[in-house]
């Protein structure tokens, strides 16, 4: 024992790079270290790049030296009319989807909040859609509406004898969109709704009963104030999120018939990896970001405001 | 016109029996206290009248008509809560006009209400402020005034005094009581606590595992419990009780008890000799020295002293008996650990019961 410690003690005092840097104060960062490098250069670094980019003219299709353009490509962005239609695809898609989330949810929420028979295996099975990967839902979704096959179809032409694409007409890859993401995610709004429901004590409603207050009354002035917060985080979180929206409309329409469902995640993906228009592509990102931003400070904002009204 | 009748109501929860056959009757204007611990029954049967719970038998009238079939908000009924159950997010105004919102009443009719309230409960700098930045004194107030401001035939309080801290069970124990006289409407009390149910009951009905096994006045409870069980939930420290045996001596009847023997004879005509008892004083029927008047006196060692401020209470050690007597405080001084003292056992004031069923002898 008393050896080692004496041959621990010399390698320390004789120095080296290696001592030095295996010193006990340097031994945290140094385990962190590999993390904070792949995520420099998976994350970070491309970041800043592609935001330096979105100044310059460059395609990753050429070997050009870039030039600096400025604020060119974020005029462009901004004026051009396609970017406009696409974010008001988007909103389209987000508002009919998110308002579908919670109406779907709160009422799960609703069913859920009641003791029945079969109540937890039925609860895991709503909650399935949730755990999928986005693929996955995509892929089942393409399928479900596949106009051959398809089980849509197929009890569509049971009563009408004709098969059925939903995916055809504009507005039917809307709907069919916002169904698939609806879907997936009415069950986290569900989750968040039943925390609320569940935090209400009983006895204010025994009060209610007894104080003869109408169904309705009893859920604006008791229901409703516990769940509150809850909804506008469900909004504000299904609402980043959809805005985001690319794997399903990807792999469902691919943004069509036509443009109708192309999102603006799914346009930013045709401007950098298939037009190879990098800059721009990089710039409309940007804006992206920015609106996300905003949108989340939102929801940290409402997050704050919620945990002070729980202490 | 507003009698309560309580006629052998059952109320079962799974296989658990809440209320077993639970029986009695609060007059028109009365102040009536459930006494009984925790898992009595007494907020079931509370919640049975109020109409949140479905009985499994029995019926409850209430001004000769019966419950059963009556919705919940028909029954003329407001009720109290341990919890208070105040809407969080709704001001204390919007507390108190709560219970008025069906009933129809014109505006200006609500705010004199809620005026009369909260000026009779004194909340009224309250009015505009959320119940959670109330204390709970003022909790409880506005808990009362929402209870009151429909004006209901009976109130039903359900423990209202065990979520405040001593000093404002005192002071509301004596808001009850004027409201009570001020407002004379049935009140129906129910608590674990017999300071509270000899304090403001009218009558008591003492409860024991789902019904009402006596009732009378705090004063007779506490004179003539009618078993064991009565006279441990009545008075307090809590009554001695001693194992002895009656014996008959020359025609005359004594109680054996492990330090002496205690004349019985008050008792003759229910007793015949031989019968195992549990012989009962109060701490407070214990009395110090050698009263020749009163009863028969008994040496005694002192294990322990509690001083509660003006009384202080002894344990003692009676020949083998354990026993507590409570002194006033100045008549205590002087008393430790290890002493023999001389006390008399008030002959007046003494209970016999029987030792297996506990039933009062006389």
């Amino acid at each position: 024992m008393a050896s080692s410690a004496v041959v621990a003690h010399e390698i320390r005092s004789e120095g080296g790079f290696l001592a030095w840097l295996l010193a006990p104060q340097r031994r945290g960062p140094l385990l962190v270290a590999p993390a904070l490098i792949v995520l420099f250069l998976m994350n970070i670094f491309p970041l800043l790049w592609s935001f330096g980019l979105s100044f310059y003219n460059y395609s990753a299709k050429k070997r050009d030296v870039p030039d600096f353009v400025g604020l060119r490509f974020f005029e462009r962005v901004i004026t051009d009319p396609t970017v406009w239609e696409r974010f008001k695809t988007t909103a389209i898609i987000v508002s009919s989807s998110v308002l579908a989330q919670l109406v779907i949810g709160f009422l799960l929420a609703l069913l859920f909040s009641k003791q029945f028979p079969l109540r937890r295996i039925l609860l895991m099975l709503v909650l399935t859609p949730m755990m999928l990967s986005l693929v996955a839902v995509g892929v089942f979704f393409k399928l479900f509406y596949e106009p051959t096959f398809g089980l849509v179809s197929q009890a569509v032409a049971m009563f009408t004898g004709d098969r059925f694409a939903l995916l055809g007409t504009p507005t039917g890859a809307i709907i069919g969109v916002v169904i698939a993401d609806a879907w997936m995610w009415s069950p986290f709004v569900m989750l968040l709704v039943l925390a609320g429901l569940v935090s209400v004590p009983k006895y204010l409603y025994e009060a209610a009963e007894i104080d003869r207050a109408s169904a309705w009354r009893r859920f604006q002035t008791i229901t409703f104030p516990y769940i509150k917060s809850l909804l506008l985080l469900a909004v504000l979180f299904r609402t980043i999120e959809t805005f985001k929206l690319f794997d399903v409309v990807y792999i469902l329409t691919e943004g069509g018939p036509g443009s109708a469902t192309e999102t603006i995640g799914v346009y930013v993906y045709r401007l950098a990896f298939q037009y190879f228009r990098t800059s721009q592509s990089a710039a409309l990102a940007y804006i992206i970001l920015f609106v996300v931003i905003v949108l989340t400070s939102l929801y940290l904002y409402a997050v704050n405001r919620r945990a002070q009204e729980v202490d | 016109m507003a009698d309560l009748i309580v006629q052998d109501v059952v109320k079962r929860f799974g296989r658990v029996t809440a209320l077993d056959g639970m029986s009695f009757e609060v007059r028109e204007g009365e102040f009536y206290c459930l006494l009984g611990p925790s898992s009595a029954g007494k907020t079931t049967m509370l919640r049975a009248i109020s109409g949140l719970e479905q009985l499994d038998g029995g019926r409850i009238l209430f001004g000769g008509r019966d419950m059963a079939a009556a919705p919940i908000q028909g029954r003329g009924i407001a009720m109290i809560f341990q919890t208070f159950a105040l809407y969080p997010h709704l001001t204390v105004r919007g507390n108190f006009t709560y219970p008025l919102e069906r009933a129809g009443l014109p505006a200006q009719e609500i705010r004199t209400r809620v005026g009369e309230v909260a000026e009779l409960l004194r909340v009224g700098h309250t009015l505009d402020r959320l119940p959670s930045t109330l204390s709970g004194g003022e909790q409880q107030r506005v808990a009362i005034g929402r209870a009151l401001v429909r004006r209901p035939q009976l109130l039903l309080l359900d423990e209202p005094l065990t979520n405040l801290d001593a000093k404002l069970r005192h002071d509301t124990r004596a808001e009850f009581k004027r409201l009570h006289r001020e407002l004379g409407m049935t009140m129906l009390y129910a608590t674990p606590d017999q300071l509270e149910a000899l304090t403001m009951g009218q009558r008591v009905g003492v409860m024991q595992a789902g019904r009402v096994v006596q009732v009378d006045t705090p004063r007779n409870l506490y004179a003539a419990p009618q078993d064991t069980y009565v006279a441990g939930m009545v008075g307090s420290p809590a009554i001695n009780l001693v194992p002895g045996r009656i014996q008959r001596r020359d025609g005359a009847f004594a109680v054996d008890l492990p330090f002496g023997t205690l004349p019985a004879d008050a008792w003759r005509i229910h007793l015949s000799g031989g019968e195992p008892v549990l012989f009962g004083v109060r701490p407070h029927d214990v009395l110090l020295g050698h009263h020749p008047a009163r009863g028969p006196a008994f040496t005694a060692t002192v294990h322990l002293t509690e001083p509660l401020g003006d009384v202080t209470l002894l344990d003692l050690d009676v020949n083998g008996a354990a026993m507590k007597m409570a002194l006033p405080e100045e008549r205590a001084l002087g008393i430790g650990p290890g002493m023999p003292i001389e006390v008399t056992l008030s002959a007046a004031d003494v209970h016999l019961f029987h030792a297996e069923t506990g039933v009062r002898i006389a």
